[in-house]
């Protein structure tokens, strides 16, 4: 993969989650070494083993203004939409296009791109059938014959469309008239860091002159925290990610967004450039759902190829950012994979989930919104819950407390379900 | 940017299921005749409905089609079928992932929304809803029989999790979700992947099933399906004047993508080559793209450079055509204006006039089309058109498939939420060393 000549840089982040509604917000939370995981206020958690998320607080209104559409999408839409439109206020592009002559508005339009990586759906959107199914059973009837008969009297028409996976890039596009490339990637937890590598990769081969990435998710919802809690993967605390005491992970719910271009462009327009994108892994461990390979060979593969493509070696990397979700098994193999390559010589070393908590497809593309703060503050955020390294993973570089870091270029690490393994290389500008 | 030799990429395996045929061999020879695949619905009661016929995939034995039983247990309707359809796909080419080439083996698929059984939600209905109010407490009922296996199975990543580990493909592996276009985006998808060397080999196509109480829900409250109900086989009539809404379908299709060099060298059976892929955002309506085919028109345009051609070498075009008004309408829009003067000498199907609407398998189960197209020389038929539409004049297959020789072939896939997907095929022939 050759990444010679103009650089992809980014211009513009955007995010929201249980920790702040804007990047300096998240920023100082996980600088303060205070979770915001916190009660569950969605829906009454307090008969359930799992008792705690990391919610979003702003309301519907202060996400989206249209009420209009409110009655058309769902609440990680509203997630969403919110952060990529903050991504691209912050990159300054909409100013920007407003000021080209109308007639040259049209091409920039398409030449401008969106990739998102979204959770693909919930659970909840299927509630809307229970009256519906509850007057079927009654009816005496045939319950799918009356079911079918009643829908259309007791649905919504836009049922559909309200749970469309792909409705941010649909709405972010109708918004904003943003009309080039584009992609929705539903690859559970890698979904939202994909987003920005393909991002990189479609302007890099040519497909658009500036992409917002975006990932948003909202896994918190009680059916999906009863499957998750009967798998063993659930703590019913803030997660401890590489502590001794690891028990599981906790839901978070959010939304990250960052705009990417090349950088001669963003000079050109004298944007604000907030970091450099270097290259990127991809791979899985192919043993099926929630299997990992005990050697973390899909990490150390990822990692090798985020590497080989940005061009860069090991020693290079200045500081890594875990996936770190607190799970025993993800925790122990992903530090395996981390050994495989870096050895004994591990850069400083984080992870972010103890603070805002798993936001399952958005998780990678709000840890790299935050890294490259990382990057331009000279600050490697601590993992405040640590205590005790686990006596299987130590040592580790690691640290409750933020440290100061000169590191330039950050290493994130994404896992996800199927096995799927992804490393993002990013560099301070 | 500067222009590079892109890396050209070979399909050298197909694979189907669909309603008009669980291989590729039947399904062809159903679409050359224009058969239909529809008819009242027999998974569920669906004489309820406001449309109760489908296309249905008929008479598949999943146990037959994946031999290892413990992964079918994590298998849904959609997955076992994307399980046979890969099998074939790879079977077909020759060729599969070894010890030593795995990590060089990648996956792209586009997979159906999350969706669950009904038996599924009538469960947490019956423990945590039975007067129609959720209460959450209810799943914590002892006897509520909530079963992770049933959530692997919903998660939208579940079908590339059982592909990658059935078939041993350990590089790049990913799922996308646009739509009645995520088919054809997930080989865009691959075909990127392939050209930009993180992987010599890819399986990618598309897989869905929503032909459920769920799934046809959803487009019985858009108004989306047409409501033929006495006359199933003739209601999916795409650029007829008279068509009423599409017939929905399920289903898979795969293709094997090879490194061309590699797949010459190994002589391999060449369908295909994947020549380009250009995709754009409508940015209109949810449901519809723009009257005058702004959308689908930027995106077939970038196919066609991404190709390195121009429209004049375009001889066949599977059509999105999904029998809506408002679909046939935009897409023969974009048609013409794209083919201008030559819009009389490409000819035109929707095989969705056979097979209905696949939805996240349609773009997929339609580039193998394309590629058997090519391969046979032969246009599929349109079937069932009878009456003209002034906005759809173009040339369209009708009456029989038309044998003729193929050069390169286009694909259109235009989805839900305004995501257009073109794909362009060149006949082996038409390669140029």
């Amino acid at each position: 993969m050759s990444h010679s000549g103009d650089p992809i840089v980014f211009t513009g982040s955007g995010i929201v989650c249980g920790a702040g509604g804007t990047v300096p917000e998240v920023w100082e939370k996980l600088n303060s070494g205070e979770t915001a995981v916190r009660q569950i206020s969605q829906f009454d958690a307090s008969h359930w083993p799992v008792k705690v998320a990391s919610e979003v607080t702003l309301t519907p209104r202060e996400l989206v203004s249209d009420r209009k559409l409110h009655k058309t999408i769902s609440r990680t839409d509203l997630l969403g939409i919110y952060a990529a439109e903050k991504a691209l206020e912050n990159s300054g592009l909409p100013a920007y296009r407003e000021a080209l002559p109308e007639g040259e508005q049209g091409a920039w339009n398409d030449r401008t791109g969106l990739v998102v990586g979204t959770g693909g759906g919930n659970y909840q959107s299927n509630y809307d059938f229970f009256p519906l199914m509850t007057e079927a059973i009654a009816s005496g009837e045939g319950e799918l014959y009356h079911f079918g008969r009643e829908l259309g009297n007791q649905v919504t028409p836009m049922w559909l469309l309200k749970n469309l996976p792909n409705n941010v890039l649909c709405h972010v596009g109708i918004r904003g008239q943003y009309r080039g490339t584009n992609a929705c990637i539903t690859n559970q937890c890698a979904s939202g860091i994909l987003a920005v590598a393909e991002a990189a990769c479609a302007i890099r081969n040519g497909e658009a002159d500036r992409i917002t990435a975006v990932g948003h998710d909202t896994p918190l919802e009680p059916e999906m925290v009863y499957y998750y809690h009967k798998l063993g993967l659930m703590s019913g605390r803030a997660p401890r990610p590489f502590d001794q005491a690891r028990d599981g992970t906790v839901f978070g719910e959010g939304a990250a967004a960052l705009v990417l271009e090349r950088e001669s462009e963003a000079r050109a327009r004298g944007a604000s450039i907030l970091g450099e994108f270097l290259g990127f892994g991809c791979c899985n461990e192919a043993m099926g759902i929630l299997d990992l390979a005990s050697d973390g060979n899909g990490v150390s593969r990822a990692i090798e190829m985020a590497l080989e493509s940005s061009g860069i070696s090991a020693s290079e990397v200045g500081v890594i950012c875990a996936h770190g979700n607190g799970n025993s098994t993800s925790d122990r193999t992903e530090i395996a994979g981390i050994r495989r390559i870096f050895g004994d010589r591990m850069p400083p070393m984080t992870a972010m989930k103890w603070c805002y908590g798993h936001l399952i497809a958005a998780s990678g593309i709000v840890d790299t919104v935050m890294m490259l703060e990382a990057l331009k503050n000279g600050v490697i955020p601590g993992i405040a819950t640590l205590r005790n390294v686990g006596t299987d993973l130590t040592p580790l570089p690691i640290s409750s407390d933020s440290v100061q870091s000169e590191a330039e270029i950050a290493l994130i690490l994404c896992r996800g379900f199927a096995g799927v393994d992804t490393a993002l290389l990013i560099r301070r500008r | 940017m500067s222009v590079k030799e892109k890396r050209r990429v070979a399909i050298t395996g197909l694979g189907l299921v669909t309603p008009v045929g669980n291989d590729v061999d039947t399904t062809w020879a159903a679409l050359k005749e224009g058969r239909s695949g529809a008819a009242r619905i027999t998974n569920f009661d669906a004489s309820g409905f406001s449309t109760t016929f489908g296309a249905e995939v008929k008479d598949f034995d999943p146990e037959k089609a994946i031999a290892d039983r413990k992964l079918l247990k994590y298998a849904s309707r959609s997955h076992r079928f994307a399980l046979a359809a890969a099998g074939e796909a790879l079977a077909d080419a020759g060729i599969s992932p070894t010890e030593s080439t795995s990590t060089r083996w990648g996956l792209a698929v586009g997979a159906g929304m999350l969706s669950v059984d009904y038996t599924d939600l009538q469960k947490v209905h019956q423990y945590a809803a039975a007067n129609g109010e959720f209460n959450a407490d209810g799943l914590l009922s002892h006897d509520f029989p909530g079963n992770p296996l049933a959530f692997c199975r919903w998660q939208a990543n579940a079908g590339q999790a059982l592909l990658t580990k059935q078939f041993g493909i350990r590089g790049y592996a990913s799922s996308v979700h646009t739509a009645c276009a995520s088919g054809g985006q997930a080989i865009g998808t691959a075909l990127k992947v392939m050209r930009r060397g993180q992987c010599d080999w890819m399986l990618t196509g598309g897989f869905d099933s929503m032909l459920n109480p769920l799934g046809i829900s959803g487009f019985c409250l858009l108004g989306a399906l047409s409501t033929d109900n006495e006359t199933p086989e003739r209601a999916s009539r795409p650029f007829d004047l008279t068509r009423n809404g599409f017939v929905l379908g399920e289903g898979a299709g795969f293709l094997v993508l090879e490194d061309w060099d590699r797949a010459v060298a190994r002589g391999a059976r060449i369908y295909a080559e994947l020549a380009g892929d250009g995709n754009s955002l409508s940015a209109y309506r949810i449901t519809d793209s723009p009257p005058d085919g702004d959308g689908p028109i930027q995106a077939i345009r970038q196919a066609l450079s991404d190709a390195g051609i121009t429209e004049n070498e375009i001889d066949y075009v599977n059509a999105h055509g999904t029998s809506t008004q408002m679909n046939d309408r935009s897409e023969c829009a974009a048609l013409k204006a794209v083919f201008a003067d030559r819009i009389g000498d490409v000819r035109v199907s929707s095989t969705k006039s056979s097979m209905g609407h696949l939805i996240a398998a349609a773009g997929a189960v339609e580039a193998a089309v394309c590629c058997l197209a090519i391969r046979y020389g032969i246009a599929p038929v349109n079937a069932n058109y009878e009456t003209p539409d002034p906005d759809c004049d173009v040339n369209l297959v009708i009456g029989q498939a038309s044998k003729q020789r193929i050069r390169t072939a286009l694909s259109n896939s235009l989805g839900f939420g305004g995501s257009n997907s073109s794909l362009v095929f060149r006949n082996p022939e038409e390669v140029k060393a």
